[in-house]
């Protein structure tokens, strides 16, 4: 019972359970006291180390532990602190409860050893996540909260239904690599996957929902979800080689997004699908490279994505807006988080001497030597929009292009400068340290990310792309719209999709009832009195309940028939 | 942008150019690394490249007033 509740994911539950109980002083420090109990446990537990249980005749693996998993597991109880400090003077309780219990459920599903388990932490990590989109009490927000839940409840049915169907045809509920089949069980676990993976075209709920959760919530949002998802791919559809072109797709795609879009937080949550893109490409890809290359770019990506939020919504609390219309000449009034920004955007762009650099041209090049060449440019034309979009465009409409800004400004809290000194420090860290972040992933690995070569590439590619940013920034100049997805398809069009999923189906239905009803009305009236038709030369009504004349006609058919047999059998 | 800025990214891209065709000069796994300064020309012809035809879907298909959904 004790190993139960050590496990990692539902260290974090008890946590959320617990925290009502105390004062509001008291719980944003005990919100970073579970993450922290949790990373201990994932150090102190060797390799290996399982924890299981019996469920009906399932044998149930509630935690399991190997090299993978543990450095999924960190990144997520690291992430889980950092963004709690971060939410440090947020003192609501149901977004603290459901933000611990959102990354207990990711590190739930990180340990989880067969897939019942995996999908009850999968189904907790969607519900606890609404929650961070609905605490912002708008109608707009009310509704984008209950998309965003309609969505990942579609999702979590598809997984379950393909766990119970393979379950049904294996026999096993193991969570492992699956072999290459494209059978019902297999395609509808991966569907249900990639709904959180936020692959095209499954990925509206992440750009609809992200920029409108609260300031807080997104963090968290931007940290757990997708990159579960990542980790649940990795371990079982690596190698499928139809991940390779929807990694890509989703690359570009979200990159053309990110230079459209004109609101910080609608360019980087589109953003993440891009960087979503470049893991499950290098899952695709499949081989140790690529898992390494998806398992470190994974890690580094919570890292320098949720710093890049992180300032974002710094300056939407200051401020009071993301629309970067109404932003730009931050830079005197907020110089550091300028600064912190600027260390994400180098990160996520690749640059050297941070993160990205060390796990990007993992993807890329085991994208280029796995055979995949026109895959690798593609991902190199995403990398230029990354640069472009997120590491130029953002910051200089935010913080430059006017002279000052004029709009009254909220002091930051101390805790949101610290939570992303922490990050900067980590991605600056394991850009000139590389190897402190190799040792941890899940294959060996001779690759090397400071060789001349792939320092002259991102250089060229970042100056001349520099250079056309500045020679063109006028045209990407910030303006008040709304840029249209897929998820027109059900916004927009609403009362068309209702008339064919709701009242179409309805009708259909409806005809339906009405034909039983009416064979059961016939038969119930042709039965009612077996007299018309044994007798036809009598049209009374009869009561079966009392004496009738038919009783009459009944008996004597059946002595009828006795005798009749009889006088058979007995010649 | 001051004009010392452009000189340090000037120097910048002339070293990588020099490193190119010195250290780099028989480096062949890609067929694009025939091409001289490859990744600057793909750096720079991508960028104009993303940016119009961003904008031409952004004005053909995507963009919509900023009430649009309300």
């Amino acid at each position: 019972m004790i190993e139960i509740l050590a496990i990692p994911g539902v260290i974090l539950l008890i946590g959320a359970a617990l925290l009502s109980f105390f004062s509001e002083k008291l719980r944003p420090v005990l919100f970073l006291v579970f993450p922290l109990i949790a990373a201990a446990v994932i150090i102190l537990r060797p390799e290996g180390y399982s924890v299981t249980s019996q469920l009906l005749h399932y044998d149930l693996v509630l935690m399991q532990t190997d090299a993978l998993s543990n450095l999924f597991g960190i990144v997520f109880a690291l992430g889980a602190f950092v963004a709690g400090v971060y939410a440090f003077h947020m003192k609501e309780l149901g977004q603290q409860i459901c933000a611990l219990g959102y990354a207990g459920g990711a590190l739930g599903v990180t340990y989880a050893g067969d897939l019942l388990t995996l999908i009850i932490f999968w189904e907790i990590m969607a519900v606890a996540s609404t929650w961070l989109i609905w605490a912002q009490r708008t109608p707009a927000t009310d509704a984008a909260g209950m998309r965003y839940l309609i969505y990942h409840i579609l999702g979590g049915g598809l997984l379950f239904a393909g766990i119970l169907w393979h379950s049904v045809v294996t026999g096993s509920i193991a969570i492992e690599t699956i072999p290459m089949e494209y059978t019902p069980a297999n395609v509808l676990m991966l569907l249900g996957i990639a709904v959180n993976a936020a692959v095209i075209p499954l990925h509206t709920w992440l750009s609809d929902a992200y920029p409108k959760a609260t300031l807080t919530g997104t963090i968290f949002m931007s940290i757990f979800t997708t990159k579960t998802a990542v980790y649940v791919l990795i371990r079982m559809y690596s190698g499928w080689e139809m991940l390779v072109f929807f990694g890509a797709a989703m690359a570009i795609y979200g990159i053309y997004y990110a230079v459209i879009c004109k609101d910080m937080r609608e360019i980087l949550s589109y953003h993440i699908i891009s960087q979503v893109g470049y893991m499950v490409a290098a899952i695709g890809v499949g081989s140790e490279l690529a898992v390494n290359g998806a398992a470190a770019h994974a890690y580094n990506n919570i890292l320098y994505k949720s710093l890049m939020f992180m300032a974002v919504s710094a300056v939407m609390y200051s401020a009071g807006t993301s629309k970067m219309f109404h932003l730009g000449g931050l830079y005197k009034k907020m110089p550091w988080v300028l600064g912190l920004y600027v260390v994400g955007g180098l990160s996520i762009s690749g640059i050297p001497l941070f993160a990205g650099f060390v796990s990007k041209g993992m993807v890329i090049d085991a994208a280029g030597y796995g055979g995949y060449e026109t895959i690798m440019l593609v991902l190199l034309v995403a990398s230029v929009g990354t640069w472009l979009s997120v590491g130029l465009k953002l910051p200089y409409f935010t913080w430059f292009d006017k002279q000052d800004y004029e709009g009254e400004l909220k002091p930051i809290p101390v805790n949101m400068y610290i939570a992303m000194g922490i990050l900067a420090f980590a991605c600056i860290f394991y850009g000139i340290f590389p190897n402190a972040l190799y040792t941890f992933l899940p294959h060996e690995t001779g690759y090397e990310p400071y060789t001349v070569y792939h320092l002259v590439e991102i250089t060229q590619i970042a100056l001349l792309t520099f250079v056309g940013f500045w020679l063109l920034r006028k045209k990407l100049a910030p303006e008040l719209t709304t840029v249209l997805d897929l998820d027109w398809f059900y916004r927009k069009a609403a009362p068309a999709t209702r008339l064919v999923f709701v009242e179409k189906v309805d009708t259909f239905y409806a005809h339906v009832e009405d034909g039983i009803q009416a064979s059961a009305r016939y038969l119930a009236d042709k039965f009612q009195n077996p007299m018309r038709w044994l007798n036809p030369f009598t049209d009374e009504k009869n009561e079966a309940s009392s004496y009738s004349p038919a009783m009459e006609v009944v008996m004597s058919f059946i002595l009828l028939c006795f005798l009749v047999f009889a006088i058979i059998y007995f010649l | 942008m001051k004009n010392f800025h452009w000189i340090i990214l000037g120097i910048i891209f002339i070293i990588t150019l020099v490193l190119e065709f010195t250290v780099l000069a028989d480096y062949d796994s890609h067929w694009w690394n025939a091409i001289p300064a490859f990744y600057a020309i793909f750096g720079f012809v991508m960028c104009y490249a993303l940016v119009y035809s961003a904008k031409f879907i952004a004005k053909k298909i995507v963009n919509r007033d900023i009430n649009y959904y309300d």
